[in-house]
Protein backbone atom coordinates (compact mmCIF):
# COMPACT_ATOMS: atom_id res chain seq x y z
CA UNK A 1 0.00 0.00 0.00
CA UNK A 2 2.43 2.63 1.44
CA UNK A 3 5.07 1.95 -1.99
CA UNK A 4 2.19 2.46 -4.06
CA UNK A 5 2.59 6.23 -5.54
CA UNK A 6 -0.05 8.54 -5.36
CA UNK A 7 -2.10 9.01 -8.58
CA UNK A 8 -1.62 12.76 -9.85
CA UNK A 9 -3.95 13.44 -13.20
CA UNK A 10 -5.49 10.83 -14.73
CA UNK A 11 -5.66 9.56 -18.58
CA UNK A 12 -9.07 9.67 -20.51
CA UNK A 13 -9.57 8.68 -23.93
CA UNK A 14 -11.02 11.41 -25.99
CA UNK A 15 -11.95 9.42 -29.05
CA UNK A 16 -15.29 8.87 -28.78
CA UNK A 17 -15.85 12.47 -28.29
CA UNK A 18 -13.88 13.29 -31.02
CA UNK A 19 -15.82 11.47 -33.17
CA UNK A 20 -19.06 12.63 -31.99
CA UNK A 21 -17.70 15.67 -31.56
CA UNK A 22 -16.69 15.89 -35.63
CA UNK A 23 -19.91 14.23 -36.90
CA UNK A 24 -22.18 17.14 -35.17
CA UNK A 25 -18.79 19.58 -37.04
CA UNK A 26 -19.62 18.18 -40.62
CA UNK A 27 -23.40 17.93 -39.97
CA UNK A 28 -23.24 21.65 -39.20
CA UNK A 29 -21.02 22.84 -41.63
CA UNK A 30 -22.46 21.39 -44.65
CA UNK A 31 -26.16 22.17 -43.26
CA UNK A 32 -25.00 25.90 -42.57
CA UNK A 33 -26.73 28.47 -44.23
CA UNK A 34 -25.56 31.74 -43.43
CA UNK A 35 -27.00 35.13 -42.99
CA UNK A 36 -27.47 37.10 -46.20
CA UNK A 37 -25.59 40.56 -46.54
CA UNK A 38 -29.05 42.30 -46.07
CA UNK A 39 -29.88 40.10 -43.00
CA UNK A 40 -26.42 40.99 -41.36
CA UNK A 41 -27.10 44.63 -42.00
CA UNK A 42 -30.40 44.56 -40.57
CA UNK A 43 -31.00 45.92 -36.86
CA UNK A 44 -34.12 44.26 -36.30
CA UNK A 45 -35.78 40.99 -35.79
CA UNK A 46 -38.59 39.86 -37.57
CA UNK A 47 -40.78 37.82 -35.75
CA UNK A 48 -42.71 35.92 -38.98
CA UNK A 49 -46.24 34.68 -39.11
CA UNK A 50 -46.52 31.11 -38.70
CA UNK A 51 -48.15 29.03 -41.71
CA UNK A 52 -49.04 25.43 -41.74
CA UNK A 53 -50.53 24.88 -45.85
CA UNK A 54 -47.59 26.25 -48.05
CA UNK A 55 -44.00 24.35 -47.38
CA UNK A 56 -42.67 26.15 -50.35
CA UNK A 57 -39.01 27.16 -49.19
CA UNK A 58 -38.20 31.37 -50.04
CA UNK A 59 -35.98 30.77 -53.14
CA UNK A 60 -32.12 32.75 -52.36
CA UNK A 61 -31.89 34.34 -55.78
CA UNK A 62 -34.29 36.05 -57.79
CA UNK A 63 -36.18 37.82 -55.22
CA UNK A 64 -37.00 41.20 -54.00
CA UNK A 65 -38.13 41.71 -50.68
CA UNK A 66 -40.05 44.33 -48.77
CA UNK A 67 -39.13 44.14 -45.35
CA UNK A 68 -41.51 45.65 -42.62
CA UNK A 69 -40.16 45.12 -39.22
CA UNK A 70 -40.48 47.19 -35.51
CA UNK A 71 -37.15 48.55 -34.40
CA UNK A 72 -36.41 48.87 -31.03
CA UNK A 73 -37.96 52.26 -30.28
CA UNK A 74 -41.10 50.10 -31.49
CA UNK A 75 -41.23 52.61 -34.98
CA UNK A 76 -42.09 50.73 -37.99
CA UNK A 77 -39.68 50.62 -40.45
CA UNK A 78 -39.68 49.12 -43.99
CA UNK A 79 -36.15 48.08 -46.10
CA UNK A 80 -35.99 47.03 -49.92
CA UNK A 81 -33.33 44.28 -51.25
CA UNK A 82 -33.04 42.12 -54.23
CA UNK A 83 -31.50 39.06 -53.73
CA UNK A 84 -29.46 39.22 -56.78
CA UNK A 85 -26.27 41.82 -55.82
CA UNK A 86 -25.10 41.98 -59.68
CA UNK A 87 -28.73 44.14 -60.27
CA UNK A 88 -28.96 45.42 -56.59
CA UNK A 89 -26.97 48.51 -57.38
CA UNK A 90 -28.37 48.96 -60.55
CA UNK A 91 -32.01 49.02 -59.80
CA UNK A 92 -31.16 51.06 -56.55
CA UNK A 93 -29.44 53.85 -57.94
CA UNK A 94 -32.32 54.66 -60.38
CA UNK A 95 -34.93 55.19 -57.52
CA UNK A 96 -35.06 59.64 -56.28
CA UNK A 97 -34.84 59.71 -53.03
CA UNK A 98 -32.16 57.16 -52.04
CA UNK A 99 -28.94 58.28 -51.93
CA UNK A 100 -25.94 57.31 -54.09
CA UNK A 101 -24.30 55.87 -50.75
CA UNK A 102 -26.77 54.13 -49.63
CA UNK A 103 -27.56 52.42 -53.16
CA UNK A 104 -23.91 51.47 -53.62
CA UNK A 105 -23.00 50.18 -50.31
CA UNK A 106 -25.94 48.80 -48.44
CA UNK A 107 -27.41 45.60 -49.65
CA UNK A 108 -30.87 46.45 -48.49
CA UNK A 109 -32.24 50.03 -48.37
CA UNK A 110 -34.18 52.03 -46.27
CA UNK A 111 -38.09 52.80 -48.00
CA UNK A 112 -39.43 55.91 -46.36
CA UNK A 113 -43.12 55.61 -48.54
CA UNK A 114 -44.87 54.27 -51.07
CA UNK A 115 -43.75 55.80 -54.16
CA UNK A 116 -40.24 55.12 -53.39
CA UNK A 117 -41.35 51.70 -53.16
CA UNK A 118 -43.36 51.89 -56.18
CA UNK A 119 -40.17 53.35 -57.95
CA UNK A 120 -38.20 50.42 -56.52
CA UNK A 121 -40.31 47.88 -57.75
CA UNK A 122 -40.74 49.39 -61.25
CA UNK A 123 -36.77 49.90 -61.61
CA UNK A 124 -36.51 46.08 -59.96
CA UNK A 125 -39.01 45.04 -62.49
CA UNK A 126 -37.54 46.26 -65.60
CA UNK A 127 -33.73 45.64 -64.87
CA UNK A 128 -35.00 41.90 -64.29
CA UNK A 129 -37.26 41.89 -67.25
CA UNK A 130 -39.93 41.24 -64.81
CA UNK A 131 -38.84 37.68 -63.71
CA UNK A 132 -37.90 38.24 -59.95
CA UNK A 133 -40.33 37.26 -57.35
CA UNK A 134 -41.79 40.11 -55.13
CA UNK A 135 -42.12 39.20 -51.49
CA UNK A 136 -43.55 40.45 -48.24
CA UNK A 137 -41.64 39.48 -45.16
CA UNK A 138 -43.56 41.15 -42.55
CA UNK A 139 -43.47 41.40 -38.76
CA UNK A 140 -46.65 39.45 -37.58
CA UNK A 141 -47.61 42.60 -34.83
CA UNK A 142 -47.88 44.78 -37.72
CA UNK A 143 -50.99 46.78 -38.54
CA UNK A 144 -52.94 45.34 -41.60
CA UNK A 145 -52.49 48.82 -42.98
CA UNK A 146 -48.85 48.72 -43.72
CA UNK A 147 -49.28 45.73 -45.96
CA UNK A 148 -52.15 46.80 -47.71
CA UNK A 149 -50.47 50.29 -48.72
CA UNK A 150 -47.20 47.86 -49.90
CA UNK A 151 -49.86 45.32 -51.84
CA UNK A 152 -51.73 48.16 -53.25
CA UNK A 153 -48.09 49.33 -54.78
CA UNK A 154 -47.31 46.02 -55.74
CA UNK A 155 -50.47 46.21 -57.77
CA UNK A 156 -50.34 49.47 -59.22
CA UNK A 157 -46.89 48.75 -60.76
CA UNK A 158 -48.41 45.56 -61.95
CA UNK A 159 -46.70 42.84 -60.01
CA UNK A 160 -49.88 41.37 -58.83
CA UNK A 161 -48.71 37.79 -57.38
CA UNK A 162 -46.10 38.12 -54.63
CA UNK A 163 -45.56 36.25 -51.66
CA UNK A 164 -45.86 36.25 -47.76
CA UNK A 165 -43.10 35.23 -45.89
CA UNK A 166 -44.11 33.04 -43.15
CA UNK A 167 -42.44 30.29 -41.08
CA UNK A 168 -43.41 26.58 -40.47
CA UNK A 169 -45.54 26.18 -37.08
CA UNK A 170 -43.43 23.83 -36.12
CA UNK A 171 -40.22 25.50 -36.24
CA UNK A 172 -41.66 28.78 -34.46
CA UNK A 173 -43.89 26.56 -31.78
CA UNK A 174 -45.44 29.72 -30.76
CA UNK A 175 -48.66 32.33 -31.18
CA UNK B 1 25.72 18.94 -43.87
CA UNK B 2 24.83 15.80 -45.78
CA UNK B 3 28.03 14.42 -43.58
CA UNK B 4 26.45 15.06 -39.45
CA UNK B 5 23.32 13.80 -41.07
CA UNK B 6 24.25 10.58 -42.08
CA UNK B 7 26.46 9.90 -39.27
CA UNK B 8 23.78 11.39 -36.56
CA UNK B 9 21.44 8.34 -38.29
CA UNK B 10 23.83 6.07 -38.50
CA UNK B 11 25.27 6.19 -35.15
CA UNK B 12 20.75 6.44 -33.99
CA UNK B 13 20.20 3.42 -35.47
CA UNK B 14 23.14 1.40 -34.02
CA UNK B 15 21.82 2.58 -30.47
CA UNK B 16 18.66 0.95 -31.60
CA UNK B 17 19.74 -1.89 -32.60
CA UNK B 18 21.51 -2.68 -29.17
CA UNK B 19 18.20 -1.77 -26.81
CA UNK B 20 16.01 -3.70 -29.11
CA UNK B 21 16.48 -6.66 -26.99
CA UNK B 22 15.31 -5.17 -23.89
CA UNK B 23 12.56 -2.81 -25.30
CA UNK B 24 9.52 -4.66 -26.23
CA UNK B 25 8.24 -3.49 -29.72
CA UNK B 26 5.71 -1.10 -29.55
CA UNK B 27 2.12 -1.84 -31.03
CA UNK B 28 -0.15 1.27 -31.21
CA UNK B 29 0.55 4.39 -29.98
CA UNK B 30 -1.22 7.23 -27.82
CA UNK B 31 -2.01 10.61 -29.21
CA UNK B 32 -2.87 13.51 -27.42
CA UNK B 33 -6.20 14.81 -29.19
CA UNK B 34 -6.66 17.75 -26.58
CA UNK B 35 -6.04 20.91 -28.94
CA UNK B 36 -7.85 18.34 -31.67
CA UNK B 37 -10.51 18.65 -29.62
CA UNK B 38 -10.42 22.09 -28.73
CA UNK B 39 -10.60 23.14 -32.21
CA UNK B 40 -13.45 20.84 -33.54
CA UNK B 41 -15.40 22.36 -30.53
CA UNK B 42 -14.96 26.08 -31.42
CA UNK B 43 -15.57 25.16 -34.88
CA UNK B 44 -18.80 23.42 -34.17
CA UNK B 45 -19.80 25.81 -31.44
CA UNK B 46 -19.39 28.26 -34.47
CA UNK B 47 -21.29 26.77 -37.05
CA UNK B 48 -23.89 25.66 -34.84
CA UNK B 49 -23.95 29.58 -33.79
CA UNK B 50 -23.81 30.68 -37.29
CA UNK B 51 -26.14 28.25 -39.11
CA UNK B 52 -29.91 29.77 -39.24
CA UNK B 53 -32.45 26.42 -38.70
CA UNK B 54 -35.80 27.73 -39.62
CA UNK B 55 -35.70 28.28 -43.09
CA UNK B 56 -38.88 30.83 -44.21
CA UNK B 57 -41.38 30.06 -46.38
CA UNK B 58 -43.82 31.96 -48.51
CA UNK B 59 -47.32 31.85 -48.97
CA UNK B 60 -48.32 32.92 -52.34
CA UNK B 61 -50.61 35.40 -53.09
CA UNK B 62 -52.43 37.23 -56.22
CA UNK B 63 -53.91 40.54 -56.78
CA UNK B 64 -56.78 41.21 -59.74
CA UNK B 65 -54.39 43.62 -61.91
CA UNK B 66 -56.00 47.26 -61.64
CA UNK B 67 -58.91 47.54 -64.34
CA UNK B 68 -60.62 50.70 -64.97
CA UNK B 69 -63.98 49.22 -65.78
CA UNK B 70 -65.48 47.13 -62.18
CA UNK B 71 -66.61 43.75 -63.48
CA UNK B 72 -70.30 42.58 -62.31
CA UNK B 73 -70.42 39.44 -60.41
CA UNK B 74 -73.33 37.24 -59.66
CA UNK B 75 -74.07 38.09 -56.27
CA UNK B 76 -75.44 34.05 -55.57
CA UNK B 77 -72.05 33.44 -56.03
CA UNK B 78 -69.87 35.34 -53.78
CA UNK B 79 -68.56 35.15 -50.30
CA UNK B 80 -66.82 37.55 -48.18
CA UNK B 81 -64.98 37.07 -45.46
CA UNK B 82 -63.81 40.17 -42.84
CA UNK B 83 -60.95 40.72 -40.56
CA UNK B 84 -62.71 43.00 -37.72
CA UNK B 85 -59.90 44.74 -36.49
CA UNK B 86 -59.83 43.51 -33.44
CA UNK B 87 -59.48 40.32 -35.34
CA UNK B 88 -62.92 38.99 -35.24
CA UNK B 89 -64.09 37.23 -38.27
CA UNK B 90 -67.23 37.41 -39.88
CA UNK B 91 -69.09 36.72 -43.43
CA UNK B 92 -71.28 37.34 -45.61
CA UNK B 93 -72.69 35.86 -48.95
CA UNK B 94 -73.79 37.62 -51.98
CA UNK B 95 -77.35 36.99 -51.03
CA UNK B 96 -77.50 37.61 -47.66
CA UNK B 97 -75.59 40.44 -46.75
CA UNK B 98 -76.28 39.98 -42.89
CA UNK B 99 -73.04 39.49 -41.32
CA UNK B 100 -72.52 36.36 -39.47
CA UNK B 101 -69.74 35.78 -36.86
CA UNK B 102 -66.97 32.77 -37.88
CA UNK B 103 -64.50 31.19 -36.14
CA UNK B 104 -61.16 30.88 -37.29
CA UNK B 105 -60.88 26.99 -37.16
CA UNK B 106 -64.11 26.84 -38.90
CA UNK B 107 -62.65 28.27 -41.72
CA UNK B 108 -61.53 25.42 -43.81
CA UNK B 109 -64.55 23.83 -42.77
CA UNK B 110 -67.09 26.61 -43.96
CA UNK B 111 -64.58 27.10 -47.12
CA UNK B 112 -64.88 23.83 -47.80
CA UNK B 113 -68.70 23.19 -47.71
CA UNK B 114 -69.38 26.33 -49.70
CA UNK B 115 -67.13 25.80 -52.52
CA UNK B 116 -68.70 21.97 -52.58
CA UNK B 117 -72.06 23.51 -53.06
CA UNK B 118 -70.71 25.99 -55.73
CA UNK B 119 -67.97 24.19 -57.26
CA UNK B 120 -65.88 26.25 -59.30
CA UNK B 121 -67.91 29.21 -59.41
CA UNK B 122 -67.71 30.19 -56.05
CA UNK B 123 -65.43 33.79 -55.25
CA UNK B 124 -64.25 34.15 -52.21
CA UNK B 125 -63.33 37.63 -51.48
CA UNK B 126 -61.04 38.67 -47.93
CA UNK B 127 -61.40 42.23 -46.75
CA UNK B 128 -59.33 42.90 -43.58
CA UNK B 129 -59.37 46.10 -41.57
CA UNK B 130 -56.32 48.00 -41.59
CA UNK B 131 -55.87 47.87 -38.27
CA UNK B 132 -56.27 44.16 -38.02
CA UNK B 133 -52.73 42.42 -36.87
CA UNK B 134 -50.97 40.74 -39.87
CA UNK B 135 -50.56 37.44 -38.09
CA UNK B 136 -54.60 37.42 -38.53
CA UNK B 137 -54.41 37.81 -42.19
CA UNK B 138 -51.57 35.30 -42.55
CA UNK B 139 -53.76 32.71 -40.03
CA UNK B 140 -56.77 33.27 -42.35
CA UNK B 141 -55.01 33.25 -45.15
CA UNK B 142 -53.50 29.63 -43.79
CA UNK B 143 -57.14 27.92 -43.37
CA UNK B 144 -57.91 29.33 -46.58
CA UNK B 145 -55.11 27.18 -48.17
CA UNK B 146 -55.74 24.55 -46.21
CA UNK B 147 -58.84 24.40 -47.56
CA UNK B 148 -57.88 24.23 -50.67
CA UNK B 149 -55.55 21.82 -50.54
CA UNK B 150 -58.32 19.23 -49.72
CA UNK B 151 -60.37 20.67 -52.27
CA UNK B 152 -57.42 20.05 -55.26
CA UNK B 153 -58.06 16.58 -53.72
CA UNK B 154 -61.58 16.39 -53.83
CA UNK B 155 -61.52 17.59 -57.70
CA UNK B 156 -59.11 15.32 -58.20
CA UNK B 157 -60.90 12.01 -57.18
CA UNK B 158 -63.54 13.30 -59.41
CA UNK B 159 -61.16 14.04 -62.33
CA UNK B 160 -62.01 17.79 -62.83
CA UNK B 161 -59.90 20.81 -61.79
CA UNK B 162 -59.60 22.82 -59.70
CA UNK B 163 -59.84 26.94 -60.39
CA UNK B 164 -59.54 29.03 -56.90
CA UNK B 165 -61.10 32.31 -57.69
CA UNK B 166 -59.75 34.09 -54.19
CA UNK B 167 -59.43 37.94 -54.18
CA UNK B 168 -58.31 40.60 -51.08
CA UNK B 169 -60.27 43.18 -51.51
CA UNK B 170 -59.80 46.59 -49.65
CA UNK B 171 -61.96 46.97 -46.52
CA UNK B 172 -64.52 50.36 -47.45
CA UNK B 173 -66.18 52.36 -45.15
CA UNK B 174 -69.25 51.01 -45.25
CA UNK B 175 -67.85 47.72 -43.86
CA UNK B 176 -65.99 48.76 -41.04
CA UNK B 177 -69.82 50.42 -39.97
CA UNK B 178 -71.25 47.21 -40.35
CA UNK B 179 -68.77 45.91 -38.68
CA UNK B 180 -68.31 48.03 -35.41
CA UNK B 181 -72.23 47.67 -35.00
CA UNK B 182 -71.64 43.59 -34.89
Amino acid sequence: MAHKPKRVGFKLDMTPLVDVAFLLLTFFMLTAKFKSDAESEQKFEIKRPTASADTAKLPEMGTATVKIGIEKGGDTVMYYTVANEKDRGAIYTQVPGITMEEASKKAQVMVPDTTVLGHLVLATRSKTSNKVKFAIDADRRINFGRIEQVMNTFRSQGATTFNFVTVSQQSSGKD
Amino acid sequence: MAGADLGGGGSRSHKKKGSSIKKPKRIGFSLDMTPLVDVAFLLLTFFMFATTMAQPQIMEMSTPPQLDVPIDVQASRLVTIYVRFDGKIFYNTGLDPAMQPLELNKIKEFSVQRNSEKGNDLITSLKVDPRAKYSQLIKVLDELNLAEGDLTEKYKQQKTTRERRFAMVQMTEQDKEELAKL
